[in-house]
């Protein structure tokens, strides 16, 4: 995918608001054509503000925004190839489901023919023709989360921008609907920029998952990437579970840690501070074997898939387990190893 | 492909971007606050010039400004005019339609806030009918019933015809102050045993203290205020202040005196105005359904 | 619904609704009766279509009523054209946005006879405003603009009145409308323009016809104004009926009035605000 020219590109955006909130610091960020790329972040860390930036509803403080070569910095929205689906669907209520996907389209003064066939196409892509006269209050959240998707898809927009667009569905529509965007992205080609604070959201459905912290990105990459292998303690404790523990540098790849010394493939970097292990890379084995760590449990949590146990090492802090069917040891003690490739090294401090 | 660059791009431009809108924004807001000094200072400083102009040297064209300034037109107007006598007319009338007001509105806005009936959509407009009928043709007929009717007490006809006027302003603010009481906290109340006095002291008052004091605030407000049915029923014995006013702005117009009657009118009522405004904010926001 | 509920609701309902009912409607009574001749204070109770006859046959009746007509319907389109914009202007709260809508919705607490007071002192032969002309140059003598021929200063008044009324209702649905809403216009290209007349306006029309309304009633029914600030060739509805009632008592003739007064305050006040509601949504409902 590297060779092909790059669609969207944020170069070192920053944004102040003017209460002299620094919302965003020294962004950069390509997006390939049909990507799909997604902006994970707790609240607050900016990833509205640079979605709204890229829309063009915030002018940056600095830098430059540029789609398919063009400087569209300080274009409007409306001049912009790109169309957005909000978090609160923002559905204009007094026009029916027909109208507010035609609205785009008209505003554009596309020819009447051609925006009846967009409309139809549109309404049985998204399920909506038995509804296409229905006002928007009458519709069910996940139906209006798709008139919301159609409005923006009518404008046939290079770029699709979602901001939390499932946040206000319940759990199991939003599986659904989730699964439902992405096959649409890759039926029509589009390219989608997705915001969310729901790791599994982001690991499911995108191509790229760029993490974002306090208005910076912290790291860009696949899901497999910011999951396997985190480059900082933020992201390997915000995406799924870790244990991250302190460590100092031993000989022949060893590091001592508070649960034991422990072999690592690879010695740590030069800015690394902290070791990270997920709960699922412990391997249950016997109290004699080489390497084995030797715990006093502390707590059992069935899980289904997966039974949780928080177990100690001497006075270490409480390290979580992942083991399938795990039953409780009778003397409350349970010995694992952690495989050297599983231990990672990550930079930065503990949020 | 997404990717990291470690050093800004070189071509960035690192200037920073005014917000458009903002010097639009402050232009309006200079331009506008000229108009208000024009749309209110001006025409009060007026008044309360004319107020204090001397009678003995007078204010004629083309002196700025007066050329002494006295409280006689104060005194002239409280000694010799029916001033005294208007003010305590209004002063005894506003509160009494105020308490009489709430008293009457608190059933039916407790019957919108808590019941749901066939029919209650219609029932809240029809509340609103007394501020559809043009307020003359209010007063005149009225005086007519009540000819009819042979009720000879101008302070009871007016004191009448003011709680019918000012109740839709009452049953809203009360309906939406009803609407607060939390159920809840009644069932609570209610479960920690408290007595029907101690509940309603718990459950009602804190949510209804605010819209009581806003209605009685509003309706003495327009009651002071009121000109047609205090000016057609109570004429010509029953004064109030804005008939009083009216007698020197018709046909014999004199303006010191108007001044005076003016601002006796207008700044007891501002003054209860700000401190409503500062009632309603400290309460709940969702109370301050001041607008009909 | 059982009786029990029915009965506590009716009860509920009677100090309040229930006098509303009982004096609006017999005043309204009294008015229709004593235009068609009952009622009467002096003389024989008889039906008669004299006073009505009467009243429509003379020409100060139409004359007073097409002023009315024309200040009221002047005076509601006036304010809500003048409260539109400063309602989206203030839609988001700004520095000194607070202070502009206080002092923007300050005259809704100045009763009208002070307002018409202020007014005439500002308007005055040697008032401020032609001695400021004055001295600008812009005139040479004193224009006389008490009492104009035109009713512009009724009309003045009567927007300096009610625009903030008007401002009142219309901000509360400007901003009921979701940021979000509006920037999805813009993203699918709606410009400003686009944005109030396909987005705002139609969400706002039920505000905007409440505006309408109760000015129109008002301004239709209109004493103080127009005695101390209105032109003197001309009466208004509400003056006519007083003056019928005070010169020989002709409460018949004045009964006529009030009724047609009402007439008007009603119909014309429904019919600006289904115009509007035509307008805006832009022939559809």
């Amino acid at each position: 995918m590297s060779d092909t020219a790059p669609d969207l590109v944020a170069a070192d955006i920053g944004k102040v608001f003017e209460d002299g909130f620094e919302a965003l610091t020294g962004i950069n960020l390509s997006v390939a054509p049909g990507e799909f790329v997604t902006l994970l972040g707790p609240s607050g860390c900016g990833k509205t503000t640079l979605l709204k930036t890229v829309a063009g509803f915030h002018l940056p403080t600095t830098g430059r925004i540029e789609l398919a070569g063009q400087d569209i910095t300080t274009a409007p929205p409306e001049r912009r190839d790109m169309a957005m689906c909000f978090q609160s669907y923002a559905l204009f209520p007094h026009l029916s489901v027909a109208d507010n996907i035609d609205f785009g389209p008209r505003q554009n003064r596309v020819p009447r023919d051609a925006r009846l066939k967009r409309l139809e196409r549109l309404l049985s892509q998204v399920d909506l023709g038995a509804h296409r006269e229905k006002l928007p209050n009458k519709l069910s959240g996940g139906q209006q989360q798709r008139v919301a998707l159609a409005r923006a898809l009518a404008m046939q927009p290079a770029v699709v921008l979602f901001d939390e667009p499932l946040s206000n569905l319940d759990a199991k529509l939003r599986d659904q609907v989730r699964r439902e965007i992405r096959g649409l992205q890759k039926d029509l080609g589009f390219t989608a920029i997705y915001v969310t604070h729901d790791q599994a959201e982001a690991l499911s459905m995108s191509d790229r998952v760029v993490v974002m912290r306090n208005g910076r990105i912290d790291q860009i990459g696949t899901p497999e990437e910011v999951y396997d292998r985190p480059e900082t303690a933020f992201v390997a404790d915000f995406i799924g579970a870790a244990n991250i523990l302190p460590f100092e540098r031993r000989a022949n790849g060893h590091v001592a840690t508070p649960i034991g010394d422990l072999t690592v493939t690879e010695p740590p970097g030069p800015g690394a501070s902290y070791l990270v292990w997920r709960p699922e890379d412990a391997e249950p084995c016997a109290a004699d074997a080489p390497d084995a760590i030797t715990a006093e449990l502390t707590e059992r949590a069935y899980q289904g898939a997966y039974t949780e146990l928080h177990v100690r090492v001497d006075a270490s802090p409480e390290q979580r387990l992942h083991l399938p069917h795990a039953a409780m040891p009778a003397d409350g003690r349970i010995s694992f190893r952690l495989p050297p490739d599983r231990l990672r090294f990550v930079t930065g401090a503990l949020a | 492909m997404v990717t990291l660059s470690e050093t800004p791009v070189a071509a960035v431009r690192r200037r920073p971007r005014r917000h458009q809108g903002n010097w639009l924004n402050r232009i309006l807001l200079g331009l506008l606050l000229t108009v208000c000094t024009i749309w209110l200072v001006v025409p009060f400083a007026m008044a309360v010039i004319w107020s204090l102009v001397d009678p003995q040297t007078g204010w004629t064209y083309p002196d700025v400004l007066p050329p002494s300034l006295s409280f006689a037109r104060w005194v002239e107007v409280w000694t010799t005019t029916a001033l005294p006598q208007a003010l305590r007319n209004s002063y005894l009338l506003a509160p009494t339609v105020a308490v009489i007001t709430l008293i009457l509105a608190m059933p039916t806005a407790y019957c919108f806030a808590r019941y749901d009936f066939p029919g209650k959509s219609v029932a809240q407009v029809l509340t609103l009918l007394p501020l559809v009928v043009p307020g003359f043709v209010l007063a005149i007929f009225f005086s007519s019933l009540i000819f009819n009717l042979g009720i000879y007490s101008r302070f009871l006809s007016i004191l009448l015809a003011h709680c019918v006027l000012f109740l839709p302003y009452a049953i809203r603010i009360m309906t939406v102050a009803f609407e607060n009481v939390q159920d809840d906290l009644i069932d609570a109340a209610r479960d920690l045993g408290a007595s029907p006095w101690a509940r309603i002291r718990v459950a009602y008052m804190p949510a209804l203290a605010p819209g009581i004091l806003a209605s009685l605030i509003i309706v003495f407000i327009q009651s002071i205020e009121e000109f047609a049915i205090a000016f057609i029923v109570g004429a010509p014995n029953f004064v109030t202040i804005p008939s009083i006013l009216y007698s020197y702005l018709g046909y014999n117009f004199v303006r010191p005196n108007a001044a005076v009657v003016s601002l006796v009118l207008v700044v007891p009522n501002v003054l209860l105005m700000l401190g409503l405004e500062r009632l309603l904010k400290s309460a709940n926001p969702a109370q301050a359904g001041v607008k009909g | 619904m059982n009786w029990q509920r029915s009965g506590t609701i009716v009860l509920l309902l009677m100090p309040g609704l229930g006098l509303i009912l009982v004096m609006i409607g017999s005043v309204f009574y009294v008015a229709v009766m004593q235009s068609f001749g009952f009622f009467n204070l002096v003389g024989e109770d008889q039906f008669s279509l004299e006073h009505w006859r009467d009243v429509l046959d003379s020409r100060a009746f139409s004359r007073a009523f097409q002023y009315s007509a024309y200040i009221a319907t002047v005076s509601a389109i006036g304010s809500v054209i003048l409260a539109y914009p400063i309602a989206i202007w203030l839609r988001r709260p700004f520095r000194g946005s607070l202070t502009v809508s206080a002092v923007l919705k300050a005259p809704l607490f100045v009763p009208g006879l002070v307002a018409a007071f202020l007014f005439l002192n500002i308007v005055a032969y040697h008032g401020v405003l032609n001695q400021l002309m004055m001295w600008l140059g812009v005139i040479d003598e004193p224009i006389r603009m008490q009492n104009d021929r035109n009713a512009y200063g009724v009309i003045f008044l009567q927007i300096w009145k009610n625009m903030p009324f008007a401002l009142l209702l219309l901000s509360g649905a400007v901003q009921a409308i979701s940021d979000e809403v509006l920037d999805a216009a813009r993203d699918l290209g709606a410009g400003p323009f686009d944005r109030f007349r396909k987005v705002i306006a139609p969400l706002t029309v039920s505000a905007m016809q409440a505006a309408l309304i109760i000015i129109f009633i008002g301004a239709a029914g209109d004493f103080a104004f127009q005695v101390t600030a209105g032109p003197t060739n001309v009466q208004s509805m509400a003056q006519f009926m007083v003056f019928l009632k005070d010169s020989f008592g002709r409460w018949n003739q004045a009964a006529v009035v009030g009724v047609c007064l009402m007439g008007l305050a009603l119909g014309g006040s429904l019919l600006l605000a289904i115009a509007s509601r035509f307008l805006l949504r832009g022939g559809r409902w």
